[in-house]
């Protein structure tokens, strides 16, 4: 055991450097990082941008800003101006050092940046996860135990229905209904848009639409999961060897079957688990929910080349790592699969 | 739905259908290509998707041919944002253009962009799986790790990233098709959806080559001197088209959900070109007009449910054990 994860720790880490080098080929093809400055208040002048440019590395190779990137650039001398007279010291220490660069905007350090939004996104995304999970263990459960019924072909039509649902439809939906006509039937809308004045009863008003919507769209998918998973073990013989010494059916399905069908769920959810923390996008972006998919869009229309690379590269060792480690539970769990 | 006399009909007609045929049908021998095909027939939800899918097809077809392109550009802003009526049954948009019409000729360029995302990503996917599996070695290891590597990066921040890479516009600029006007960002988001969601498909692929490399038949044909070209096109690609064509069914879902979302964020397609993903863009600000965001985004929902509902009676289709 100790031996398989210590090679799949190895493993995971030159995966790393390939994910890395190819984010960070993509995101500096952006275009100008400095166009930034340009359009600043108190804008640079040539020279000063060559000097910025010469600073940060920009005007070297890129194989070469991926080594600074990675390792730092306080080592080595950096020609300031050009032309050997003004020499000094870099100031990036590299991501190996745990330094993911300065923001091209705000000039603070990108982890900054993710550490003032991550929290928002959490606070969407986990209260919507957990909900999500519980309710499909519920219904999933519930459908495959009595299939072709009128309950499981109502929920499997209806979660084939929100499974083909962009999550924009069911956003503008909900807000229509419970924003703007509940205005006109005269009824008290539901608060949407931003994060509220401060106080934790406006937060919890201002996450009621958004968390639903999540929920409708995620649960769907876990929902036939869990229903086809349960089938599966159903089917069993040894299921009908707990009914036919006798178990009562909730204990066949609680202890028998569930038991068995939530291992695959382990899986699905240990890999899904990492993909929160990039916040949901176009959910983030209607309601104007600070979160860090929010921080992507914005940092990637300024081509704000370091907070995005931070944010990948945040999210890709929360993949790596997360999909270790649920390897690792699984193998844990289910008794029948060793490795050496 | 009829989940329960589809498929109790498939598990009782399915052998019986195999016996009763005519004696020249059994003497040529079925295959399970045709096999799989009558299950598809006789599955209820995968043909009312097909008809969906008919539906959508024959609404942007028919519909251009009864309402010209220059409907859905003509624009007057003296009668923006108004409701459904007679004349405009979907109403009209902020600058007053007929809804109907940009639902049409938009619904063209998402199904377009749908089915060539899918046809890129299946060649560039059954490419790299065949190298892969059939290569072996260093080759193989390279192209998972790659592919692995891809997997882990959310695919819209990918594909967003590549669009805006490969969208200038002094670059790639408008171009003129058959009198229309498009914009070559179309062309591009075929490539980034499609080189941003290949690795499943590699993956079946190669997991595929990989068990019919170590068969017999494979070893035979080797010896009797059958080149590599024949051997996978022979041997190796028709073990693949079962679960190909599953992938590439939910392939064009994914697609087209993708496009929205990226026209969604007013990212995707550019003007003059109009998309379901990027009219929902523009009428994201519009809240209070229900009609325009609602048409777009019901097109969209009908074609990948129609999809969905086909893909999963494939993959029943082509897999008699999931019935069971």
């Amino acid at each position: 055991m100790a031996r398989y994860i210590l090679r799949r720790v190895l493993q995971s880490i030159p995966l790393l450097f390939i994910i890395s080098f190819i984010l960070f080929n993509l995101t500096n093809s952006l275009g100008d990082p400095l166009a930034v400055y340009a359009e600043s208040r108190n804008r640079p002048s040539a020279r000063d941008r060559e000097m910025i440019t010469r600073r940060l590395g920009l005007d070297k190779p890129i194989l070469e800003q991926y080594l600074i990137w990675l390792v730092g650039n306080d080592w080595m001398l950096v020609d300031v101006l050009g032309d050997g007279s003004r020499m000094e010291y870099g100031t990036r220490r590299g991501v190996l050092r745990g330094d993911l660069g300065l923001s091209f905007v705000t000039r603070q350090p990108s982890w900054t940046r993710i550490q003032e939004r991550l929290p928002w996104t959490l606070a969407l995304m986990i209260p919507a996860y957990v909900i999500t999970v519980v309710l499909a263990i519920a219904i999933g459960v519930f459908s495959a135990v009595r299939q072709y019924s009128f309950w499981d072909n109502l929920i499997t039509g209806l979660s084939f229905f929100f499974y083909s649902m962009p999550i924009f439809f069911i956003a503008l939906v909900t807000i229509y209904i419970f924003a703007v006509q509940f205005k006109r039937w005269g009824l008290e809308p539901i608060k949407w848009g931003g994060t509220g004045d401060g106080t934790l009863g406006s937060q919890l008003q201002h996450m009621v639409l958004p968390v639903f919507c999540l929920v409708a769209i995620q649960l769907a998918g876990y929902v036939r999961f869990i229903r086809s998973s349960m089938l599966e073990v159903l089917g069993q013989d040894y299921i009908r060897t707990a009914r036919s010494k006798g178990l009562s059916e909730p204990r066949v399905v609680r202890l028998h079957a569930f038991k068995n069908a939530s291992l695959p769920l382990v899986t699905l959810i240990g890999l899904d688990l990492p993909f929160l923390l990039a916040g949901a996008v176009v959910t983030e972006r209607i309601f104007a929910w600070p979160g860090m998919g929010r921080l992507f869009i914005e940092s990637f229309e300024r081509a704000d080349v370091p907070v995005m690379m931070a944010i990948l590269m945040v999210l890709c060792i929360a993949v790596v790592v997360f999909q270790l480690l649920t390897d690792i539970v699984y193998t844990m769990l289910d008794p029948r699969i060793r490795y050496s | 739905m009829t989940t329960q006399t589809n498929t109790s009909s498939l598990r009782g007609g399915q052998e019986e259908k195999v016996l009763s045929l005519n004696p020249q049908q059994a003497a040529k021998g079925v295959s399970n290509f045709a096999r799989s095909m009558r299950r598809l027939r006789k599955h209820r939800m995968a043909m009312v998707g097909a008809l969906l899918l008919l539906f959508i097809f024959l609404y942007v077809l028919i519909g251009s041919l009864l309402i010209p392109e220059s409907v859905s550009i003509y624009n007057d802003p003296r009668r923006a944002l108004q409701a459904p009526s007679a004349e405009h049954p979907f109403g009209t948009d902020v600058i007053g253009r007929d809804i109907l019409a940009r639902t049409i000729y938009g619904g063209q360029i998402s199904l377009f962009i749908g089915v060539t995302a899918m046809l890129v990503q299946i060649l560039v996917g059954a490419a790299v799986g065949l190298a892969a599996g059939y290569l072996g070695g260093l080759a193989d290891a390279l192209l998972m790790r790659l592919a692995e590597a891809m997997l882990s990066i959310p695919q819209l921040f990918l594909a967003l990233i590549a669009l805006r890479i490969f969208s200038d516009p002094t670059q790639f600029p408008d171009f003129n098709f058959m009198g229309r006007r498009f914009s070559s960002t179309m062309i591009v988001i075929v490539f980034v959806i499609g080189l941003t969601s290949w690795m499943r498909v590699s993956r079946i692929v190669r997991s595929v080559v990989l068990s019919v490399k170590e068969q017999e038949y494979v070893t035979a044909a080797r010896s009797i001197g059958a080149h590599s070209w024949r051997i996978v096109f022979r041997h190796v690609l028709p073990n693949c088209t079962a679960p190909i064509i599953v992938s590439a069914t939910l392939g064009v879902a994914a697609a087209i959900l993708l496009e929205a979302y990226l026209g969604f964020l007013g990212l995707g397609v550019r003007a003059p070109t109009p998309t379901w993903g990027n009219i929902m863009g523009e009428a994201n600000s519009y809240l209070d007009s229900w009609f325009y965001w609602f048409f777009p985004a019901i097109f969209i929902m009908l074609t990948v449910l129609g999809i969905n509902f086909l893909g999963d009676g494939l993959r029943d289709a082509f897999d008699p054990r999931s019935l069971k």
